[in-house]
C-alpha cells in the first residue's frame, strides 16, 4: 500500500466504497476514470470486489452450529419468571409530594412516598425478588385515580391489590382489615388487632401498618393511637396523614402529631348496624380498641349504618 | 401490555440477534447466553424505548454492547491462560463446525475476521453480514457512523490483504 503513488492511495477508500456498492454514483465515475488508466488499482478494484464476492457467500452461508432454538426455550422460561416478579412503576409528583406507584400482572403492588423523584432511593429498589422496571404507562391511569382521591372526585380506589410483598401473613390479616375501614372513618391500632383474633398485638400492629406497601388505597392514614393520637405515618410523614384525614373529613386538632377530636365524630360500637354521638349512654364502653368513629352522619350512613334509635343522631346531631 | 408486545420483539428478532452473536463471539454456546442476556435487558428497557423507535437496531445495540463486555472478560481470561500455559497468543477463534460448506477462500475469510479486533469484526458483522446501516453500527459502538464506516472499510482492507496470494477468479460482484 506504501508503495502508491499518492492518487492512488487517496482514490484507495473509493476504490472500496466502489467494489462494495456504497459509492456515489460521482465517486464511482472518478474511480472508472482513475481504474480505465491505472493497472494497480483497477487490479485493486477487482480484488476488492472479489473480496465482496466472498463476503456475500458467508452472508448466504449458515451460520456454524447456531441453533437457536434451545436458546429461545430458555429465554421464554426465563422472561416468564421475570413477568412474574415484574413490577412497572412509575413516579409521579403529587399533592403529597413525589409518589411512586408500582403494579404487576396481578394488581397494584406497591404506593410509596419518596423522599425525592429518584426511584434509586425507593424501598421498591431493595426488594429482595422483585423486577423493577421503570415504566410510567402503565402506572400512568392509576396516578390519575389518585389525584381524583386527593381532589375529593372519589373515594375508593379500586383498585386490583397485589400483596405478595408482604412481610409475613400476620401483616397480610393487618393489611386486609385496614382495607375494610371506610371513607371518612378512624378507628385504633388495637381495634384491627382484636379484629384479626389478635387483641394483644396491638404495637405489632402498628409496626405492620408502618410497612404499608400500598398506603392511601390501603388507607393506614385510618388507624390512629387509642388515646385518639395520629401517632405516625409512613415513618416521619404524620402530616401526610392529617392532609389525608382532613380532605375525608375527620375532624384534626392539636400541635405535634396530633389527634382526631373524639367529641366531634360519630361512634359505631364493634359491629353495630347503629352509629350514635359520642355521648350515648347506650354505648357499653368507650375505649376505641372498640369504636370506629366518623367524621359525619353521612359518612357513617355511606356504609349502611342507621341512626342509633336512642340517642337519635338524626335528630340531635353533634353541635359543631 | 408491553409484555404482550415484547413477545413479538423476541418472535421477530431473537433468531437473527442470536446468528449475529454467534458470529461474533465464535461460539454457539456464548450465542446462547448473550442472545438470552440481550433479550432480558431489551425486556426491562422496553417501556422505556421511544415510540417509533428502530427496535432491531436497538437490539443489535445492546447485543453489541454485551459482546464487548464478553470479549473483555475472554480476553481477560485468555492472558490469564497464556501467561500460565505459554501457548502463545491465539488469534484465530477457531470454528471448525460447517466451515466445510463454505469454500477455502470464504473460509479464510471467515477466520480472518475472527481474528480482526473487536470493534472491527462487530461493525463489519453488522454492515456487511446483517446490512444495518452506518449510523446504527455507530449507535452499538458508541462512536460516528464514520467510524463506523471506517471501522468497515479497515476490516475489508485487512481481509483483502489476507487473501494476497489466493488466485482471484474474476467474477461480477452480485450486487
Amino acid at each position: 500500500m506504501n508503495r502508491m503513488p499518492p492518487s492512488c492511495r487517496e482514490i484507495e477508500p473509493d476504490l472500496v466504497a466502489v467494489a462494495i456498492g456504497e459509492a456515489a454514483p460521482a465517486t464511482a465515475q472518478v474511480v472508472e476514470a482513475h481504474v480505465s488508466r491505472c493497472a494497480p488499482c483497477r487490479h485493486e478494484l477487482s480484488r476488492y470486489r472479489a473480496v465482496e464476492g466472498l463476503v456475500g457467500d458467508l452472508r448466504r452461508a449458515p451460520v456454524p452450529a447456531a441453533d437457536p432454538t434451545l436458546a429461545r426455550a430458555q429465554l421464554e422460561s426465563r422472561l416468564a419468571d421475570l413477568k412474574s416478579r415484574l413490577v412497572s412503576f412509575g413516579i409521579f409528583s403529587s399533592p403529597l409530594g413525589p409518589i411512586l406507584i408500582g403494579r404487576s400482572e396481578q394488581g397494584v403492588s406497591m404506593v410509596e412516598y419518596l423522599e425525592s423523584a429518584a426511584a434509586a432511593s425507593s424501598r421498591l429498589a431493595r426488594l429482595a425478588g422483585a423486577e423493577a422496571v421503570e415504566n410510567e404507562g402503565a402506572a400512568d391511569s392509576l396516578f390519575r385515580d389518585v389525584l381524583d382521591y386527593l381532589g375529593g372526585r372519589r373515594t375508593r380506589l379500586d383498585w386490583p391489590l397485589d400483596l405478595r410483598w408482604t412481610r409475613s401473613d400476620f401483616q397480610r390479616r393487618v393489611l386486609e382489615a385496614t382495607s375494610r375501614l371506610p371513607y371518612g372513618a378512624v378507628t385504633s391500632y388495637a381495634h384491627i388487632a382484636r379484629d384479626i383474633g389478635t387483641p394483644t398485638a396491638t404495637r405489632a400492629v402498628a409496626q405492620a401498618l408502618r410497612w404499608n406497601p400500598i398506603p392511601i388505597a390501603i388507607p393506614c392514614h385510618r388507624v390512629i393511637g387509642s388515646s385518639g393520637g395520629l401517632t405516625g405515618y409512613a415513618g416521619s410523614k404524620v402530616t401526610l396523614k392529617q392532609q389525608l384525614l382532613a380532605l375525608e373529613g375527620v375532624p384534626v386538632a392539636g400541635g405535634g402529631a396530633g389527634h382526631v377530636e373524639r367529641r366531634a365524630m360519630y361512634v359505631r360500637y364493634l359491629a353495630e348496624s347503629e352509629y350514635c354521638v359520642p355521648t350515648c349512654g347506650e354505648l357499653p364502653s368507650t375505649p376505641l380498641s372498640e369504636l370506629t368513629l366518623f367524621g359525619s352522619r353521612a359518612r357513617a350512613e355511606a356504609v349502611g349504618l342507621t341512626p342509633c334509635t336512642s340517642c337519635r343522631p338524626d335528630l340531635h346531631p353533634i353541635s359543631a | 401490555m408491553a409484555e404482550d408486545a415484547f413477545e413479538a420483539v423476541v418472535a421477530a428478532h431473537h433468531g437473527e440477534i442470536h446468528r449475529y452473536l454467534a458470529r461474533v463471539t465464535g461460539q454457539a454456546s456464548d450465542a446462547d447466553d448473550l442472545s438470552q442476556e440481550a433479550f432480558l435487558r431489551a425486556f426491562r428497557a422496553y417501556p422505556s424505548l421511544p415510540p417509533g423507535a428502530n427496535v432491531r437496531a436497538w437490539l443489535f445495540a445492546i447485543a453489541t454492547n454485551l459482546s464487548r463486555n464478553h470479549f473483555r472478560a475472554e480476553s481477560r481470561r485468555r492472558r490469564a491462560h497464556v501467561a500460565a500455559s505459554n501457548d502463545g497468543p491465539v488469534a484465530d477463534t477457531g470454528r471448525p463446525e460447517g466451515e466445510a460448506m463454505l469454500s477455502e477462500a470464504s473460509g479464510r475469510v471467515e477466520r480472518i475476521v475472527a481474528g480482526l479486533p473487536h470493534k472491527q469484526r462487530l461493525a463489519f458483522t453488522m454492515r456487511k453480514i446483517h446490512e444495518l446501516n452506518y449510523e446504527a453500527i455507530g449507535a452499538s459502538l458508541d462512536c460516528s457512523a464514520e467510524s463506523a464506516r471506517a471501522h468497515v472499510f479497515q476490516a475489508l482492507r485487512k481481509i483483502r490483504r489476507g487473501l494476497h496470494d489466493l488466485a482471484i477468479v474474476h467474477t461480477e460482484p452480485s450486487r
